[in-house]
C-alpha cells in the first residue's frame, strides 16, 4: 500500500473508530469487566503523566524528576472540592477542615482543569530557580521539590488531612472521562511537539548552545515545556484520584515517579508513541504476570517458585532484556505511523505489495 | 540474531499470556459449584510486606484447620497489593470480577483497605479486615468489617493504663504522615486530657519525619517538661531508637507505644533499654482469652516451628477474620453478599483467638479488652488484660 494524504486520513478514522468502538463496548458492559476496565483506565493515567514526562524528559532533554509531586497537587485539588459536603467532617475527624474550603464543592470537570492550572502555577514558580541547574543537579532538585510538596500536604492538616488522607472522591460513571483525557492530552503533546517550539524544545536538547546561537531563548522554552508537563501530570494525578476514589500523601512518594520514567525508558526518550505503548505493556502487563504470584501445581507436584513476590522478579528479568536487546527503549526517538507499519508489513508481504490497504 | 531473539520474547511473552489465561480457566472450572471461595489482598511485598505476610499465615493456617463450610471446601485466593493504593483497588476488582470470590479478608495496613472500600460497597462483597485499625475503614461501608479494635480504643486502653499508674502528665511523639501513627496518637491525646479533666496535662507533641533516626531535639525538649508518661505509637523500626536515645539522655518517664511494638526487633535493638516499656496488644499467647485461642497458640506454635519467636498478634488477627467469616457463611446458609452482611451483623459473643467479638453498627468488632505487655529481662511478658466498658 502506498501512504498518501487521503489513504493516512482513511486509516486514521478508521483506527479512531475501531477505538471508540471498543471504548463503547466496554462500557455498556458487552464486553470485559470492571477488572479489565480498571486496568485499561489505570493505563490511560499512566499513558498521560508518562507523555507529559516524556514533554520534558525526552523531547526538551531535561532530567526532571518531580512527576509525583505535580499529580499530588491534581490530585489533591480533585480530592478537595469534589468530595460531596455532607461527607466532609467525618472524613476530617482529627482536624477539622478549613471552614472556607469546607463550603466549596466544585463539578469534577473544573477541580480537575484547576488541578492541572496549580500544577503548572507551582512548575513555573520552582522552575524559575531550578531550571537554571542542568541534567543530575536538576533531578536531585525536582527530586526534591517532589518530596516537598507530599511533606507540605502531610503537614497541612486542615486543608488536606494529612496523613489520613481522604476517601469517598466522586468516581466517574464512565471510561470516556479517562480515555477522552488521554486522547486530548497526547493530541495536544503532539502538536506542540511539531510546531516551531516543539522544534525548538528538540534543539534544546540535542545542543543548548547551538540552540542558543540560533536564537532560542533557552529559558522561556524550559520553563515552558516543564510548565505543560506538569499541567498533565496535574491532570493524571486528578484522573487518578477520581479512579482509586482515594488520596493518601504517601501514595505521592517519589518512588512513584519511577514507575513512569520506567514507562518512558522503556518506550523511547523522545517517542510519543512508544510511550503510550509502554504504558499499556507496563501496566497491563503486570496484571498479566499476576499468575507467578499463585502456587502453581504441575502434575500434581507443587512448583515451589511460584510464590508472591515472583511476579516483581519476572517484570525485572523482562526489563532487564527489553533494555539490553532495545538499548533506546521500543521505539528510540522514532514513531509508530501508518508509513512504518506499512513499511515492515510490505518487506514481509513484497509478492502482493499492492493489496492490503483497500480493506 | 537481534531480530530471532526478540521474536523469541515475543513468543515468550505471548505464551505466558495464555498459560495466565489458561490458568485462571482453569481454577474458575473447578470453582462452579463444590467450593466457596474466599478472596485475600494483602501487602506481601512493598513496604508492608512483611506484617502482611504474618497475618496471611494466620488466615491460612485457619483455613487448614477450618477448610469448610456448608459442606463445600473453601478456597483462598490470595493477592498481593504490593502496599499500594492502585493495586490495592485493581487486586479487589479482579477478586470480585475474576474470581468471583463470596468474601474477602484484608488488608493489613488502613490506607489499602480504605482504597479498596468503595469497590467492596459496590458490589456487595462482604470484606473483613484483619489488622486495619483506622476508623475510616468501615466508616460508611455496610459491607467492610473488621475483626480488630480501633485507634480510638487503643488509646483510651493507653491513656486509661497511665492514669492507673499514676501519671499526671503525658507527652506524645508521633511519625508525620503515618496515618496509624498520628491516629494512635490523637486518640490518646484526648482520653487523657478527658481522664485528668485538665487540657495542660499534654504538656508536649512532636512529629518525627519517616527515616529519621536522630530524636535527641525531641527528647530532650520533653526532657525538659518531665512528663510522668511518654506515649510513641511509631513501627517497629523506629521505636528502639526512641527507646534508646530517651534513656541515654537520662528520660526516666515511663515509654508507652501502640501495638507494633510487640515485635522482637524493639527488643534486640533496645537491649536493657527496653526494660520497663509498656505497650497494648491484641492478644497474648501466655494468656489466651478463649478456648479457641489455647487451641489456636498451641498448633499455630507447631505450624511455626520456631520461624518466629513468638505468635505474632495480626497473625492471630487473620486467623479471627477467617473464621468470623467462615461462621458468618455458615449461619447465612447460602453464599449471597447480603446474606452473609446481614449474619455478620447478627454475630453474637463470638469466640474468637483475640477475644469475644460482638460487632457495632458500624462493622467494627466491639472488643472490650486489650493485653498490656511490658518488657523484662528481654521477654514481652504480660502485665494486665485491661477491660473497657
Amino acid at each position: 500500500m502506498i501512504i498518501n494524504k487521503k489513504n493516512k486520513l482513511i486509516l486514521n478514522i478508521l483506527l479512531f473508530l475501531a477505538f471508540a468502538t471498543i471504548i463503547i463496548l466496554l462500557d455498556t458492559n458487552k464486553i470485559g469487566d470492571p477488572y479489565i476496565k480498571r486496568v485499561l483506565n489505570l493505563s490511560a493515567i499512566y499513558a498521560i503523566v508518562s507523555v507529559s514526562m516524556n514533554l520534558v524528559n525526552g523531547f526538551t532533554g531535561l532530567f526532571s524528576l518531580g512527576q509525583a509531586g505535580f499529580m499530588a497537587i491534581g490530585a489533591y485539588t480533585v480530592a478537595i472540592f469534589t468530595v460531596p459536603l455532607a461527607d466532609r467532617a467525618k472524613i476530617f475527624y482529627i482536624t477539622p477542615q478549613n471552614p472556607i474550603l469546607a463550603q466549596i464543592e466544585l463539578p469534577f470537570v473544573i477541580a480537575l482543569i484547576l488541578g492541572g492550572l496549580l500544577a503548572a502555577l507551582v512548575a513555573i514558580l520552582i522552575g524559575m530557580p531550578v531550571l537554571r541547574l542542568k541534567s543530575d543537579y536538576l533531578a536531585i532538585a525536582t527530586l526534591g521539590f517532589s518530596e516537598i510538596i507530599r511533606i507540605v500536604f502531610t503537614n497541612t492538616k486542615s486543608i488536606t488531612n494529612g496523613a489520613l488522607g481522604i476517601k469517598s472522591i466522586p468516581q466517574m460513571p464512565t471510561m470516556w472521562v479517562f480515555f477522552g483525557v488521554a486522547l486530548l492530552a497526547i493530541f495536544i503533546i503532539w502538536l506542540l511537539i511539531n510546531s516551531s517550539y516543539g522544534r525548538a524544545f528538540k534543539a534544546i536538547r540535542e545542543d543548548e548552545v547551538a540552540a542558543e546561537a540560533m536564537g532560542i531563548n533557552l529559558f522561556k522554552h524550559k520553563v515552558m515545556s516543564f510548565s505543560i508537563g506538569a499541567f498533565f501530570a496535574g491532570i493524571g494525578g486528578g484522573l487518578l484520584a477520581t479512579l482509586l476514589a482515594t488520596v493518601n500523601p504517601n501514595q505521592f512518594y517519589f518512588t512513584f515517579t519511577y514507575n513512569f520514567l520506567l514507562i518512558i525508558v522503556l518506550g523511547g526518550m523522545g517517542s510519543l508513541s512508544g510511550t503510550i505503548i509502554a504504558s499499556f505493556v507496563v501496566t497491563v502487563g503486570l496484571e498479566l504476570l499476576r499468575f507467578f504470584d499463585s502456587p502453581l501445581t504441575l502434575f500434581g507436584v507443587n512448583i515451589p517458585l511460584f510464590r508472591p513476590g515472583l511476579r516483581m522478579v519476572i517484570f525485572s528479568l523482562l526489563l532487564m532484556v527489553l533494555v539490553l536487546f532495545f538499548r533506546n527503549g521500543l521505539l528510540g526517538q522514532k514513531e509508530l505511523s501508518w508509513k512504518v507499519i506499512c513499511d515492515w508489513f510490505n518487506r514481509k508481504k513484497r509478492k502482493k505489495p499492492a493489496e492490503g490497504g483497500r480493506a | 540474531m537481534k531480530r530471532k531473539l526478540s521474536l523469541f520474547i515475543c513468543i515468550l511473552m505471548l505464551l505466558s499470556l495464555i498459560t495466565a489465561c489458561g490458568g485462571s480457566q482453569d481454577s474458575s472450572a473447578t470453582a462452579d459449584e463444590d467450593v466457596i471461595k474466599i478472596g485475600v489482598f494483602e501487602p506481601l511485598t512493598g513496604m508492608n510486606g512483611g506484617g502482611g505476610l504474618q497475618e496471611l499465615g494466620g488466615i491460612e493456617y485457619a483455613n487448614k484447620i477450618y477448610p469448610e463450610v456448608l459442606g463445600k471446601k473453601i478456597e483462598l485466593f490470595v493477592h498481593d497489593n504490593k502496599s499500594d493504593q492502585g493495586e490495592a483497588t485493581t487486586v479487589v476488582t479482579r477478586l470480585v470480577e475474576q474470581d468471583k470470590v463470596v468474601a474477602i479478608i484484608g488488608s493489613y495496613g488502613s490506607a489499602v483497605s480504605i482504597a479498596a472500600g468503595d469497590i467492596i460497597r459496590n458490589a456487595q462483597i462482604p470484606t473483613m479486615a484483619a489488622s486495619a485499625t483506622n476508623p475510616m475503614v468501615t466508616q460508611g461501608n455496610d459491607f467492610y468489617f473488621r475483626a480488630c479494635f480501633l485507634d480510638p480504643f487503643q488509646g483510651e486502653v493507653m491513656a486509661n493504663y497511665a492514669i492507673e499508674q499514676g501519671a499526671k502528665t503525658a507527652a506524645v511523639i508521633m511519625q508525620n504522615g503515618d496515618d496509624y501513627s498520628v491516629g494512635l496518637g490523637n486518640f490518646f491525646i484526648n482520653a487523657f486530657k478527658e481522664l485528668t479533666g485538665d487540657d495542660n496535662s499534654i504538656v508536649d507533641i512532636s512529629e518525627f519525619q519517616l527515616n529519621e533516626a536522630d530524636f535527641n531535639a525531641i527528647l530532650t525538649n520533653i526532657k525538659a517538661k518531665n512528663p510522668d508518661v511518654i506515649f510513641a505509637p511509631s513501627a517497629a523500626t523506629t521505636a528502639p531508637l526512641i527507646i534508646k536515645q530517651a534513656r541515654d539522655l537520662g528520660v526516666e518517664s515511663l515509654i508507652m507505644g501502640g501495638d507494633t511494638w510487640e515485635n522482637p526487633a524493639v527488643i534486640d535493638v533496645a537491649g536493657a533499654d527496653a526494660e520497663g516499656i509498656v505497650l497494648s496488644t491484641f492478644f497474648d499467647e501466655n494468656d489466651p482469652a478463649t478456648e479457641e485461642a489455647r487451641r489456636f497458640v498451641e498448633g499455630y506454635k507447631e505450624e511455626l516451628a520456631g520461624s518466629e519467636p513468638i505468635i505474632p498478634a495480626v497473625a492471630a488477627l487473620g486467623y479471627d477474620a477467617y473464621i468470623l467469616l467462615r461462621d458468618a457463611i455458615e449461619r447465612a446458609g447460602s453464599t449471597d453478599g447480603v446474606a452473609i452482611r446481614d449474619a455478620l451483623r447478627e454475630t453474637k459473643d463470638f469466640e474468637g483467638v483475640t477475644g469475644i467479638i460482638n460487632f457495632t453498627e458500624e462493622g467494627d468488632a466491639d472488643k472490650n479488652i486489650a493485653v498490656i505487655k511490658t518488657v523484662e529481662n528481654g521477654q514481652f511478658v504480660y502485665i494486665d488484660t485491661v477491660e473497657v466498658k
